[in-house]
Order: structure tokens, then C-alpha cells, then sequence
């Protein structure tokens, strides 16, 4: 974290505003009353045990779940049962998976050039230009022209993440982007992450990763069934933890 | 520090590989496997030799007539005489070239439909092929285009067996896409109607629908018109068919991951763009093995045509077996090549659709 880039995030710049949010799946009341504000620039990662509500908190983000309480609204525009909202919603927010999702009829650049093609309606000349230069920044151009069955999971999440970019979103979304990945291809896509933090992107990211949380982050937030348990600076979460919940988490998580 | 040189592969071991080996463990392995084997081996010395017999060595080969037929085998002579109105019944023979330009324009687009670059097949072949039955229509009427006018009353044979069967497919892929789509719909009314053509045209008897098709479609043409056999036909067969590949399509729907449509969804793609660019193509690929399963059963079915007087392949077969010039009983050969026809058909496509399946499975590891 840089006094360069705290001062970048200004005060009353928040690009995401979450208030009074709950959510049921039938009885079931798996967030309760979220408040969040996200300002602009501003990196945050989101851990918790699992069940805990985190990848729910963030699909309601781009309308991938529906809430039933509350207000969300993401750069000016209020989520609400309207398809031109949830459209313009989803153009302004990037969404990474766990499992990648990349379309697996489909070559690397036609997965990248979709969205921009389909969607901003762009020239197909000007989209694969876009595409390729952010696979040059993922680091794999030359395998533009292969199938994602035929990559790496650290490429194909190295793809999933340039796929996002091609949209120019002004958020980034991760759902645990590295934990169905072996080791050895962790870092290549934490390193992507990083890169992208360090530009100032929005991001919003639930993982366990604590290296990558201390290094980047500006806020980590940490759920327990369905709440917003404690958020501060990666420092005081990791170091001085105000809940016995929290206490119970880290010592789990550092334990193994 | 101690490096790590991976051990050199070995051989296997030689009593597990080899012809003699394969022969006893797979014929030969226990008493039972043994016997089995011996007992097909002896059956087969008993039927064999009279059938080669009478199906090459003592057949009939040459001749135009009932009266060339004078050994004691098969009067294959009588399938060759008759060959013309087997393929092409009794369409015109100067006109034979129409037909062969529809059948040859039917293979070219399924060629070119799994040959040719994406771009290329979304633009021409996809929309050529959904056209493909109305312009044989044209061509083989002849009137549109200023050929020489061919009433439906003369089309027949395998010809017509295979391009009816195509036509009824052909229209049943979009319509049957649309159809498992509705019964996928959050849209109660919608959803209803979907399940209840899918599971009429599913659970009633392919005859039946013929016979309804005969008496209840022309309700729905006005007053008057005649409605010609062969549309009604097609129709039939269009919905039949419709019917259990919308059950296909579902179970392709069904295996397209979740992830799928919420990648679709966070890239902004409306819903008809995701379910045309991203969904359609893998649930077809995904169905194709099923899909071709379906086409062999319509295909066959296609011989019931001749109960409603439709001069398919084996109507065609019955009534050059009533020809006072052959009345020589020559029932076996004449059903024998019939079987064979289809067979050949039936069986490659469902080679096909097993290699295609075979493909899936490696590429679908993943
Ligand atoms: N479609 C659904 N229907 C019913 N319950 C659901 C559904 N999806 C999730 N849940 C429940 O909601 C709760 C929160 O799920 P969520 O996926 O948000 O948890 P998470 O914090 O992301 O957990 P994990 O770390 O395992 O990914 C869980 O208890 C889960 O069982
Ligand atoms: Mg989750």
C-alpha cells in the first residue's frame, strides 16, 4: 500500500454503495443487512469460512443473484428489476471465476473478442487489436488460436481474468480465483492481480491468499454467517483482531 | 544435492501382449467362455455355407427376366431390374438428374458444415442447410424454375425415404431447440405448451400421427386446398421427430455447466446472445451422438410411409413384387436388399455418432 495511491482514492468517490442489504434462498437468510462502500480505486478482499456468504455478497454486485432487502448501487446506477440497469450494471463490472468459465467452443481470442464484438458492438479488427495486447499482458499471446481445454488452469485463469479487461470495466470481481489451481500456478495468476491492483483497478476479491491480502489490499473484510463481521487494514485484521470469531478464523487458517 | 533421474520405461511383460494371447483371454478364458465359443463356431459351420451358397455362389447375377433366373440361388437379377424404381420410384428417367442434384446438394452441405472455418458455416452452410429442403422441393417440382412439372404422385423410393427424413430433421433442429428453450422458461404459460406438444408428439404411435396428420391437418389449410400427401407428411414427421429431439436438447441443456450462462450473463451478453453464441453450440455438440440415434429411428420410420400409400423404398418393393413379369417369389431377395439399404445407412450413422461420441468424451475430460 502506497500514500501515493490512498491519496488517489478520494473521499466521496464511492463506486459501489450497499445499504441495508439481506438476501433469503426460501428460509434461508444468507446475508443480513450488508452495508458496504466501495470508493473508487480502492482493493478489498473478502475471506471467511466457507458457507459464510462471500461469493453471494459479490454476485449480487453484477446481478448473478438476486436480493430480496436493501439498495446496491454500482457507479451512479441503481440495481434494481430492470434489464437496462442489470445491462449497464454488467458492462461497468468484470467478474472472475473460480472454475474460469471460459467458453470451451470458442479460441482464446474469440473469448476475449465476444464480449467487446457482441456487446459494445465494436469492429472485429479493433476488438482482436484489444484482445491481444491484454494477452500480451497475461503474458500468453501465443496462445491465441488454441482451445481453453487445451491450457494450463493457471493460463486459463490468466485468460479469464484478460477476457474481463477486453470489457474495460471499471470493477474487477474475484470469486476465489486461485484456489482450484495447483500450486505452481498460483502466483503467475496472483502476479496478474498484483499488476492490476497496482494500476489502480477496483477490485473486490474473496480469497485465502493472506500474502496477497497484505500486499495489496486496502480494506480486508472478513463474514461469518451471512455478516460483515470486521473490516479495517489488512494490519489490524491480521494483527489485532477485535472478534473471538475472527481470533478462531486466523488461528484455522495459519494453523495448516 | 542428490539430482532425480526418473527410472527407463520397461516392456510389458510378454505373456500379456501378442494374437495368440488376445485369442485366449477374450475366447478362451475360463470353461464356460470356452464352450460358448465352440458352440457359435459350430452354428456358424451349419448356417454358413447354404447361405453363401445361395446368396453368391448359385445365384442369379445376369438376365432381364423372370425366365433368366435358372439356377437355384438368388435372383439378384430381379433387384437389378427393378433398381431404378427402388432409388427414384417412378419419377421420370430423363429427369433422374434433379433428384441426384438434391441428394448430392444434402451431403455438400453436411461436408461443408463440418469442414469449413466457423465464420464460414455460420454465414452459408447453417442457412443453406434450413433452406435445403424448400429448394429440392423446387427442384424436384420443377414448375418454379421452369423445369418440367413432376406431381409428388411419382416421387418415391430410397431417394425419397432419404430426403424426406432429411427435410423432417432439418426443420425439427430449430423447432425443437425452441421448444426444450420454452420448456426451460420461467414463464408458467410458455412452459406449458412447450411440455404438452413435446410429450404428444413423444407418446403417440409415429402411424397414428400419420392417420391424424391425413384427416386433421387439412382443418388447419383453408377450405378447399388440397393438401398435398407428402406435405402432410413431412409436417407429421417434422413434429415427431421435433418431439424427442426437444427431450435430446434438454439433456444437452441440462449438461452445459452453470458457470456457462454466468459468464455469458457477467459480460453483458442479452439473453438470445447467450443462448445463440455460447449455449446452442455446446448443447449441440454435447446432443450430436443422440441427436444421430434419433435421425436413424425417424429414418426407418420413414418405411411406415407405405400404409398411407406413399411410394417409399419398401411400398415401391411390394409393388414390384406383385409385377406379373416376376412372379417368381422373389420376396427374400427383394426384402434382403431393402434390409441391406438401410442397414448400410443405419449403421454408419451410427458409427458416426459413436465416434463422435468417442471425441466428446476425450475433449470433454476436462
Ligand atoms: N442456490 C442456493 N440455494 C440455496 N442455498 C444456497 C445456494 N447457494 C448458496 N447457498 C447457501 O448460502 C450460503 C452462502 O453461500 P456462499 O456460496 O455465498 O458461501 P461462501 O462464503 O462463498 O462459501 P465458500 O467459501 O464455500 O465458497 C451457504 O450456506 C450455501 O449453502
Ligand atoms: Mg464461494
Amino acid at each position: 500500500m502506497t500514500s501515493e495511491h490512498q491519496q488517489g482514492i478520494e473521499k466521496n468517490d464511492n463506486i459501489i454503495v450497499i445499504e441495508a442489504l439481506n438476501k433469503w434462498y426460501g428460509d434461508f437468510h444468507v446475508l443480513k443487512d450488508i452495508n458496504l462502500k466501495v470508493k473508487k480505486g480502492e482493493r478489498i478482499v473478502i475471506c471467511g469460512p466457507s458457507g459464510s456468504g462471500k461469493s453471494t455478497m459479490i454476485r449480487c454486485i453484477n446481478r448473478l443473484e438476486e436480493f430480496q432487502r436493501g439498495s446496491l448501487v454500482v457507479d451512479g446506477v441503481e440495481m434494481i428489476e430492470d434489464v437496462k440497469n442489470i445491462e449497464a450494471i454488467r458492462r461497468e463490472v468484470g467478474m472472475v471465476f473460480q472454475h474460469f468459465n471460459l467458453f470451451p467452443h470458442l479460441t482464446i481470442l474469440e473469448n476475449l473478442t465476444l464480449g467487446p464484438i457482441w456487446v459494445q458492438k465494436k469492429p472485429k479488427k479493433e476488438a482482436e487489436a484489444t484482445a491481444m495486447k491484454y494477452l500480451e499482458r497475461v503474458q500468453i499471446p501465443d496462445q491465441a488460436f488454441k482451445f481453453p481445454g487445451q491450457l494450463s488452469g493457471g493460463q486459463q485463469q490468466r485468460v479469464a481474468i484478460a477476457r474481463s479487461l477486453c470489457m474495460s470495466p471499471e470493477i474487477m470481481l474475484f470469486d476465489e480465483p486461485t484456489s482450484a489451481l495447483d500450486p505452481e500456478m498460483i502466483k503467475e495468476v496472483l502476479d496478474v492481480m498484483i499488476e492490476l491492483a497496482e494500476e489502480g483497478m477496483t477490485m473486490l476479491c474473496v480469497t485465502h491468499e493472506m500474502g496477497f491480502a497484505k500486499k495489496v489490499a486496502d480494506r480486508v473484510i472478513f463474514m461469518d454467517a451471512g455478516e460483515i463481521v470486521e473490516q479495517d487494514t489488512p494490519d489490524e485484521i491480521f494483527n489485532n483482531p477485535q472478534t473471538d470469531r475472527l481470533q478462531l478464523f486466523l488461528s484455522q487458517i495459519l494453523d495448516h | 544435492m542428490r539430482t532425480f533421474k526418473p527410472l527407463p520405461s520397461q516392456p510389458a511383460p510378454k505373456e500379456t501382449v501378442g494374437a495368440v494371447n488376445w485369442i485366449r483371454e477374450n475366447f478362451f478364458s475360463s470353461v464356460g467362455n470356452s464352450l460358448a465359443t465352440l458352440a457359435i463356431l459350430m452354428l456358424l459351420a451349419i448356417i454358413l455355407p447354404p447361405a453363401i451358397d445361395w446368396l453368391f455362389l448359385s445365384a442369379n447375377w445376369q438376365g432381364v427376366t423372370q425366365a433368366d433366373c435358372t439356377k437355384d440361388g438368388a435372383c439378384w437379377s430381379f433387384v437389378k431390374a427393378w433398381s431404378k424404381q427402388f432409388f427414384y420410384g417412378s419419377y421420370p428417367s430423363d429427369e433422374l438428374w434433379r433428384i441426384n442434384l438434391c441428394l448430392l446438394a444434402l451431403v455438400a452441405v453436411i461436408i461443408a458444415s463440418n469442414v469449413l472455418h466457423k465464420d464460414w458455416r455460420n454465414k452459408i452452410a447453417i442457412p443453406l442447410f434450413l433452406a435445403l429442403p424448400f429448394i429440392s422441393i423446387v427442384i424436384l417440382d420443377g414448375r418454379p424454375i421452369g423445369l418440367s412439372f413432376v406431381s409428388t404422385d411419382y416421387w418415391g423410393g430410397f431417394s425419397l425415404n432419404v430426403l424426406l427424413a432429411a427435410a423432417a430433421i432439418i426443420i425439427a433442429f430449430p423447432l425443437s431447440f425452441l421448444w426444450a428453450l420454452g420448456r426451460r422458461s420461467d414463464m408458467p404459460m410458455i412452459r406449458s405448451v412447450c411440455v404438452i406438444l413435446i410429450e404428444f408428439f413423444r407418446g403417440v404411435p409415429v402411424l397414428a400421427l400419420f392417420f391424424m396428420g391425413s384427416v386433421m391437418l387439412p382443418l388447419f389449410f383453408p377450405e378447399g386446398t388440397n393438401v398435398d400427401k407428402l406435405l402432410r407428411v413431412w409436417i407429421v414427421l417434422t413434429l415427431f421427430m421435433s418431439g424427442y429431439m426437444a427431450e435430446v436438447f434438454r439433456g444437452g441443456f441440462q449438461a452445459v455447466p452453470k458457470g456457462q450462462y454466468e459468464a455469458a450473463d457477467s459480460l453483458g451478453l442479452s439473453f438470445w446472445q447467450k443462448t445463440l453464441l455460447i449455449i446452442l453450440p455446446q448443447v449441440i455438440k454435447i446432443s450430436m451422438p443422440n441427436i444421430l440415434a434419433t435421425f436413424v429411428m425417424l429414418f426407418k420410420n420413414t418405411t411406415f410411409l407405405l400404409i398411407i400409400g406413399i411410394f417409399e423404398m419398401l411400398s415401391t418393393t411390394q409393388t414390384a413384387l406383385t409385377n406379373s413379369n416376376w412372379l417368381g417369389g422373389h420376396a427374400t431377395e427383394g426384402y434382403l436388399f431393402v434390409a441391406l439399404v438401410f442397414w448400410i445407412c443405419c449403421f454408419s450413422m451410427s458409427m458416426i455418432s459413436s465416434s463422435i461420441e468417442r471425441k466428446l468424451d476425450t475433449s470433454h475430460k476436462k
